[in-house]
């Protein structure tokens, strides 16, 4: 019998969880919890590793019955595209551990609870390869994150918490609707494999796009449902935050991968234009609100919204170089804007602010510190070099060949996001010291810097050697392009 | 009739025999119990509710019709009767401490449990429209009484009020259906009433009658527009009977409503149309009043007005899936409807009364494992996963679309989302909040075993649904 590793993977935060609930101490939780995310990375590296990048198939497959009655199973498997977000979301764990390391003072281990639950289950909806499991993984995310939005938050939090959560639910419920329907249709399972092997009449399809749509667009989030996203992020604590940012905004892309395109194909074409229209609106229209802001963590959280558009822009121009560009933006973004919102974070707990205009100066009092930020938001603004400006030229270029306005369009958010970017780098880093003598401010120390560099790391080797993550991912991401494509010309 | 007819009847109705007696010997019982000794009455009851359950196990293998086609056992009233056996079980245990505190000790209250129980049970089990409205009799009279069990209460003796008033209008409702399907059938028994029915264009006198009977029964369940007693009635209860009236007579009067609606001949009519329309203003009206409660009982009577809603989707759904999403529903909204109830419940204790929300403020806090208990309850009646919540919900969803119901599905999950919100409102309270004062859970062995069960059927049954999914299932149609 093999290891089930996927369970493995999926369990040992839960474990972690489960066993934080028995220590007294704090250092004792953090350290546990450290321990825990630590070789839960360990074991996705090793998936990685056994990864086999030749073919499309599920890997590391699992198959248990749960509610029999209904063909529901307990069923895991990877392709390429979840292999590398249930690989960002194990990397993104720990280091949200140590950015709470003193961030987080009161309530130590019921946060650190959360933190772990949330992390499974994010584990879950990557793997699952059973919609009644993804919906069950998907929706219960909903628990920790309300409590680590609304516990730990800031001083909005509350109402962040509520609108987090009144959002994200009534999206979810729809698309719960939609599952229904969906198995109905498909001949009464709910095998995500068999599922996607159906043929559902175009007007079922375009039913369902919807409702799907309207779930994912909420979790991605789109304009105009992405009004949560701000207060959300800003109102999170930094782990919260990055979570938010890293791997939540991206389940709603991978909804679309999962499901919409390969699912409901003719749809997804024949709404294609629309769904890159409304890209095409988030990435000019995010970046108008984050230049903007006078708030640190909103900028981060108004550029997510233009960053999403990039990747929900590559996924509907429905062609191998959009669609590899959108998937490597997701990684990227989660990679790049988690590191943004933990300098955020980094700089915070020291002086206690976020406005802008109360920065200034960064570098002579905190050159490492500054050092890194400017990676960050270099590769923020997608300079060659970094990960996003391979992301973001393959988008680009699969945007024009989808819909030239568009792409336009897409250019201009680009301009916009330097604009937004740099300058808010000049107003932090850059000139006379003032931030020096209003607050007392020391430069990174050993932990955050534990937490900083793997994510330097990445940023560079997506952007010099971008090949082994796009290995990775092509033959899953090929299929997926023969899938919507195939349909539509064997018709 | 031959005395193994007689005997065969008896067998069929034992358990309910079983609970009669008992209580019987009970009424006699309490008055050699002397002052201190209440405990030996709780542990009665709770003997007598269990050798019934263990009759009720025994008898469930086979089909048994009695008494002339009055009253039938099989496995749809065994499933029913294992939801009231769990519900009058749990207020037992959770009426100990609080009967002390509210100086209601008497044995007259666990009493009246018991018969309101045989009266459930009846209900469950009745297959004609005149022993249905026995059991429905005999439940309600002592739902009356346990109400105003608050004598020295203004506000317990006007809910007594009020709910015999209202309930008498509902049962003379009910009573004239009956009679109108007796003059035009000449039959009560649902069967006949089928039979003579079928072929025939539906008279319309017979749809008024069904119209009758659904709102006399409406009425128990508490769905609109015979739910305004509901409120004041949940609010003036001693808690303990709030908690075992929203579960037990509410999963009772489904029982019926889905006996009824078994039969073809509803099942020929277009009488669901009606019970469509109350199912989405029942929901809606929960949902939306709920959201502006500051008092905890009166916030859970507007829940409970929603989750009847939500499970008379399924009663519309009809079909083996529609009424298995019903009983399955119901069992689940014991498990955490209780479990929420025993939080309010062991929160009165001395002068504090643990009724008003704001009450709840930092209550994790100062007491994060309860505060995680009622966490659960919580998002279980919200039904998010991975809580039984989340499944009852799903398979009502389920059972709906089967039936090609897809916009009253949307309708469903919108209206819940609303709902959502005031559940989470509490967690809210309960978890950001600020503890204005002290207080001091009234944490007896009793109340902490009804916590377990209740927290053990709400995370167990959404973890694992699959064996309770198979049982509704199967007990759907065992008729």
């Amino acid at each position: 019998m093999t290891v089930p590793l996927l369970s493995l993977i999926i369990f040992l935060p839960a474990a972690g969880a489960a066993v934080l609930m028995f220590l007294r101490s704090d250092d004792a939780v953090r350290w546990t919890a450290l321990g825990f995310t630590v070789v839960d990375f360990a074991l996705t590296i090793a998936m990685l590793a056994g990864f086999d990048t030749t073919t499309h198939e599920m890997q590391f497959t699992e198959t248990r019955a749960w509610v029999p009655a209904m063909g529901i199973t307990y069923a895991l498997g990877v392709d390429g595209i979840s292999a590398l977000f249930v690989f960002l979301t194990a990397l993104l764990g720990w280091i949200c551990v140590l950015a709470s390391w003193v961030a987080i003072d009161r309530k130590v281990k019921e946060f650190m609870v959360a933190l772990l639950s949330m992390q499974a289950l994010m584990l879950g909806v990557f793997c699952a390869l059973d919609l009644f499991l993804f919906y069950v993984c998907w929706e219960a995310m909903l628990i920790p994150m309300y409590l680590i939005i609304g516990v730990w938050g800031g001083d909005g939090r509350v109402y962040a918490a509520f609108k987090f959560f009144l959002y994200t639910l009534a999206g979810s419920l729809l698309f719960l609707v939609g599952v229904i329907v969906l198995y109905f249709h498909g001949g009464e399972t709910f095998d995500i494999l068999a599922l996607t092997a159906q043929d559902l009449p175009f007007r079922v399809q375009s039913w369902l796009f919807f409702a799907f749509l309207i779930a994912f667009a909420v979790k991605v989030p789109m304009v105009p449902v992405h009004t949560w996203l701000p207060d959300a992020h800003v109102q999170a604590p930094t782990a919260g935050s990055i979570i938010l940012a890293g791997v939540l905004l991206k389940m709603g892309a991978y909804g679309f991968l999962r499901f919409s395109l390969p699912m409901l194909p003719e749809a997804s074409v024949y709404y294609s234009t629309l769904m890159l229209a409304l890209s095409a609106l988030a990435i000019v229209y995010g970046g108008f609100l984050a230049l903007a802001q006078d708030d640190l963590k909103k900028l981060v959280a108004y550029s997510s919204i233009s960053h999403m558009g990039f990747v929900t822009m590559g996924i509907f121009s429905l062609n191998l170089r959009g669609l590899e560009g959108g998937i490597l933006q997701m990684f990227n973004h989660g990679v790049t804007t988690g590191a943004l919102f933990l300098f955020v974070g980094v700089i915070y707990e020291r002086t206690h602010t976020r406005s802008i205009a109360n920065y200034g100066g960064l570098m002579k009092v905190a050159p490492v510190y500054t050092g890194f930020l400017a990676l960050f938001t270099l590769s923020s603004m997608a300079l060659p070099g970094t990960n996003s400006f391979v992301g973001e030229l393959l988008v680009l270029s699969g945007g024009f060949a989808a819909n030239m306005a568009v792409g336009t369009a897409a250019v201009l958010g680009a301009l916009l996001g330097a604009a937004y970017l740099l300058g808010m780098y000049r107003k932090v880093a850059l000139g006379p010291a003032s931030v020096g003598e209003r607050y007392e401010i020391r430069d990174v120390n050993a932990r955050e810097m534990a937490a900083i560099l793997p994510l330097a790391v990445f940023v560079l080797w997506v952007g010099l050697y971008p090949k082994p993550f796009l290995n990775v991912i092509d033959a899953s991401v090929k299929h997926l392009l023969t899938e919507v494509h195939g349909h539509r010309s064997g018709q | 009739m031959t005395g193994a007819t007689l005997f065969q009847w008896a067998l069929a109705s034992l358990p309910e025999i079983i609970v009669i007696t008992g209580a019987c010997i009970l009424l006699i019982l309490g008055q050699l119990v002397r002052k201190g000794q209440e405990d030996l009455l709780v542990w009665a009851s709770v003997a007598v509710v269990l050798i019934a359950a263990l009759a009720t196990f025994m008898l469930a293998g086979e089909v048994r019709p009695a008494y002339s086609g009055m009253f039938i056992a099989d496995r749809f009233a065994v499933f029913f009767k294992f939801v009231f056996y769990l519900a009058t079980v749990l207020t037992f245990l959770l009426s100990r401490k609080y009967a002390d505190i509210e100086g209601i000790g008497s044995s007259e209250y666990y009493v009246m449990l018991l018969f309101a129980l045989s009266g459930m049970m009846i209900m469950a089990s009745a297959t004609d429209l005149l022993s249905i409205y026995v059991g429905l009799e005999l439940m309600v009279l002592c739902t009356y009484v346990l109400t105003g069990f608050l004598r020295h209460e203004r506000r317990s003796n006007e809910a007594a009020l009020k709910y015999v008033i209202l309930g008498a209008v509902s049962t003379a409702i009910f009573l004239y259906g009956v009679s109108l399907v007796y003059g035009l059938t000449g039959t009560t028994q649902l069967d006949a009433m089928a039979a003579a029915v079928s072929g025939d264009p539906l008279d319309p006198g017979l749809l008024l009658a069904v119209v009758f009977i659904v709102a006399g029964l409406v009425f128990k369940v508490g769905a609109v527009p015979f739910h305004m007693w509901l409120p004041d009635v949940y609010e003036g209860a001693p808690t303990t009977i709030t908690a075992f009236m929203s579960v037990g007579p509410k999963a009772a009067g489904f029982a019926v409503i889905l006996r009824v609606f078994l039969n073809p001949l509803v099942a020929a009519s277009d009488v669901w149309i009606i019970v469509a329309v109350i199912a989405v203003v029942t929901l809606a009206l929960g949902s939306f009043v709920a959201l502006v409660q500051d008092n905890f009982k009166r916030l859970l009577a507007y829940s409970s007005i929603a989750h009847a809603g939500f499970a008379t989707f399924g009663v519309v759904a009809g079909g083996q899936d529609g009424v298995a999403s019903v009983m399955l529903y119901l069992l689940i909204y014991a498990f955490m409807n209780l479990g929420i109830f025993s939080a309010v419940i062991m929160m009165r204790n001395g002068d504090f009364s643990g009724e008003v929300i704001e009450d709840y403020a930092g209550f994790a806090k100062s007491h994060p494992g309860l505060g995680l208990l009622m966490l659960l309850y919580l998002f279980s009646l919200a039904g998010i996963p991975p809580t039984a919540g989340f499944f009852a919900k799903f398979y009502v969803l389920v059972a709906l679309v089967e039936q090609g119901f897809v916009f009253l599905a949307v309708i469903a999950v919108l209206l819940s989302a609303v709902a959502a919100y005031f559940y989470i409102r509490i967690v809210m309270v309960i978890y950001m909040r600020e503890p204005e004062r002290a207080f001091e859970p009234a944490l007896t062995p009793l109340v902490r075993a009804t916590l377990a069960c209740t927290a053990a059927g709400t995370i167990g049954i959404g973890l694992f649904p699959g064996w309770f999914l198979r049982l509704a299932q199967q007990s759907a149609f065992g008729g």
